[in-house]
């Protein structure tokens, strides 16, 4: 049975601001859904929405089955994990993982069994005295989420629990938060603006853009098949290279100077799309184009090598990604070669992927 | 700003040394005329005994200390204080704080609202005094009056627990506007992902103002708490002249009213004099714990 059913969700706010037009989810059991997209494109909205923390506008929101508009957040049987963590600061660790069970009236005992294997998990046992001013930012979290698991809930929502961590915290937090939701089975709906992070937890991605979603599918599929010019340059870092084009009987045709041979019945102004991990390096007659370096940045695994295609009329930014050290000389000319099993193309009109 | 940066930002802004003294010396000056001066004159006349007509007096020592503590009017009027203070306190926070929830809620007209509530503030105390003189006036007074209509048998110049609740009343009213726009500032700070945590923890809206809300704001209430009992302790003489003068009896008449009333009506100037200094003992030690437990922020 689906868990959580999104059908047709949309989100006016008093103000009068249409901040979700309309969107349908459909989440499996166990699922981890991430909602993914640029500041201010609808994500906590969405997220708040299935919460109860702000009322659907229109449209229908199921769990297990059960339409739950209406329905108090505390009667939703769901559990977020907010940006700030929300820690009632006058409780201790234990006195904040245990409120939401204290209110649903458990006993003294299931409640400190129940505090104590979720401490356990999360290897909170040392910390369950501290008040939450007198813990660093990763215990937080961790005790954030302790609280979210301790009533096993059937839904676990996450807005952006990661972005006030440092770099590496961010990494260690993402793989435990994976291993303690595969080992939960709980479906999760998680919010994030960063590409890696949705990249890495989900089962399903759902790109949100100005309140719509642009695509749902898994990581790799969006990837490999981005439906839009915008999830292409959302999905994947550095951003995928798109560029303006024509496409005609000689195929794809960048400016009078540099046409890339297509056979495709599609006439008309296009966007032409290449990931810089998939351009090759060639020499110059097997050559596609040629770029002028402009700006060199070696990651020592990698190289990302920024510069311009010249089309005549203009120059067009490009930026290709190599493995291992490199050093080309800045204004010096790279040839390079886009194999055609790697273009991505889309309907400049519509935006969608031909 | 401590005191080693106040020195630094005076040096940058008076380069002149004599300057800066040049400019609390009105205050200074303020401060010996109209405090200093006559608090040492209590003092002394503390320890002195002047007949009626203030013509002459003699040296008793401890006397008029001594006579105070084992006089059960004073215990009496130490006992009125501290259930009016109390009183005034108590209610004064326990309005306040419900008009904030309510304000905090309203959406629209919140201005109108916000500063309707803070009007009362701007009223001169022996100005509110008399307003609920003359609205509980038993012979024309409308509370009164209303009241009568009721059933309630309203005289506060013959019934001293009435005669107590009209003073509080007048008190506690202005003191209403100040804590209110306290506890809504504080209301206003405490984030709402707490709230909403709170409500998906199955909270219902009392049990979240009880269990965190309330919790959360109270430094606010401490600090109000002291405000709001100094206040009732020595800054209600003119609420209480203008209301009862301390009657009927004694049952108004707080300690500072008793300063006033011994030593102006009953020209005894020893005695008045002797409470004032432990008056001026008690702010002492009111200030000490202001300052102790209040600047260094109550733990939540
Ligand atoms: N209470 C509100 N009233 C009116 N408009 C709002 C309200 N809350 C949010 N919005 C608007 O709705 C849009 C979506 O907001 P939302 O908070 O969902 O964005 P987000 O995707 O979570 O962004 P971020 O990544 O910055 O958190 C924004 O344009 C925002 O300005
Ligand atoms: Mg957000």
């Amino acid at each position: 049975m689906s868990d959580v059913v999104l059908n047709n969700i949309g989100k006016t706010y008093p103000n009068g601001y249409h901040a979700i037009p309309s969107i349908d989810l459909t989440i499996e059991e166990g699922e981890f859904i991430v909602l993914v997209g640029p500041s201010g494109c609808g994500k906590s909205t969405l997220l708040r929405m299935v919460a109860g923390l702000e009322t659907i506008s229109q449209g229908d929101l199921m769990i297990k089955g059960a339409k739950v508009n209406d329905k108090e957040p505390a009667d939703r049987d769901i559990a977020m994990v907010f940006q700030n963590y929300a820690l009632y600061p006058h409780m201790t660790v234990y006195a904040n993982m245990a409120y939401g069970l204290k209110n649903r009236g458990e006993s003294k005992e299931v409640i400190a069994e129940k505090v104590t294997s979720v401490a356990n998990m999360l290897g909170l046992e040392e910390l369950l005295e501290r008040k939450p001013k007198q813990l660093s930012g990763g215990q937080r979290q961790r005790v954030a989420m302790g609280r979210a698991m301790v009533r096993d809930p059937k839904v676990f929502l996450f807005d952006e629990p990661l972005s006030n961590l440092d770099a590496k915290l961010r990494v260690q937090m993402r793989v435990e938060i994976r291993q303690l939701q595969r080992k939960l089975g709980t479906t999760t709906l998680y919010v994030t603006h960063d590409q890696v992070e949705a990249m890495t937890l989900a089962d399903r991605l759902v790109v949100l853009n100005k309140g719509k979603a642009e695509q749902i599918g898994s990581p790799m599929a969006l990837y490999n098949k981005p439906a839009t010019p915008f999830v292409a340059a959302f999905i994947g870092s550095p951003s995928m290279n798109l560029l303006p084009a024509n496409l005609d009987e000689q195929g794809i045709c960048l400016s009078d100077r540099l046409s890339l041979p297509l056979v495709h019945d599609h006439r008309g102004s296009i966007i032409w799309g290449i990931r810089p991990e998939h351009l090759e390096v060639v020499d110059e007659a097997n050559a596609d184009f040629a770029l002028r370096i402009q700006a060199v940045e070696s990651l020592g695994a990698e190289t990302l090598i920024h510069g311009t295609v010249d089309l005549g009329v203009k120059q067009e930014p490009m930026v290709v990604r190599l493995a291992g050290p490199h050093w080309p000389e800045i204004n010096s000319l790279l040839w390079l070669k886009a194999p055609l099993d790697h273009w991505h193309v889309f309907d400049a009109v519509t935006q969608q992927r031909l | 700003m401590n005191l080693w940066q106040g020195a630094v930002l005076m040096s940058v802004y008076f380069p002149h040394k004599k300057l800066p003294y040049l400019l609390v010396l009105p205050q200074l000056v303020i401060t010996l005329i109209f405090f200093l001066w006559p608090a040492e004159q209590a003092f002394e006349q503390a320890f002195y005994q002047e007949d009626a007509f203030g013509l002459s007096r003699e040296f008793v020592g401890f006397d008029n200390f001594v006579y105070l503590f084992n006089d059960p009017q004073y215990y009496k009027s130490i006992w009125v204080t501290l259930v009016f203070s109390f009183s005034v306190a108590f209610s004064g926070l326990a309005i306040a704080l419900w008009l904030a929830v309510m304000a905090d809620r309203v959406i629209r007209g919140k201005l109108t609202y916000q500063t309707l509530l803070v009007w009362p503030y701007a009223v001169a105390p022996a100005l509110a005094g008399v307003l609920w003189w003359l609205l509980f006036d038993p012979s024309m007074g409308p509370i009164a009056l209303w009241l009568q209509y009721f059933g309630v048998d309203w005289n506060h110049f013959l019934n001293g627990d009435q005669a107590m609740t009209l003073v509080v009343i007048s008190a506690t009213w202005k003191q209403i506007s100040y804590n209110f726009l306290f506890f809504l500032a504080g209301l206003q700070a405490v984030p709402r992902s707490l709230i909403e945590a709170a409500s998906i923890d199955g909270a219902s809206p009392f049990k979240r103002f009880w269990t965190i809300v309330f919790p959360l704001l109270s430094p606010t209430t401490f600090f109000l708490l002291v405000i709001n009992l100094v206040y009732a302790f020595f800054d209600t003489f003119g609420v209480i002249d203008a209301t009862t003068q301390g009657g009927p009896g004694v049952s108004t008449a707080t300690m500072v009213y008793k300063v006033f009333n011994d030593g102006f009506i009953g020209l005894d100037m020893g005695s008045s004099a002797a409470q004032s200094v432990v008056l001026m003992f008690l702010v002492g030690v009111m200030t000490v714990i202001q300052f102790r437990y209040i600047e260094r922020k109550v733990e939540y």
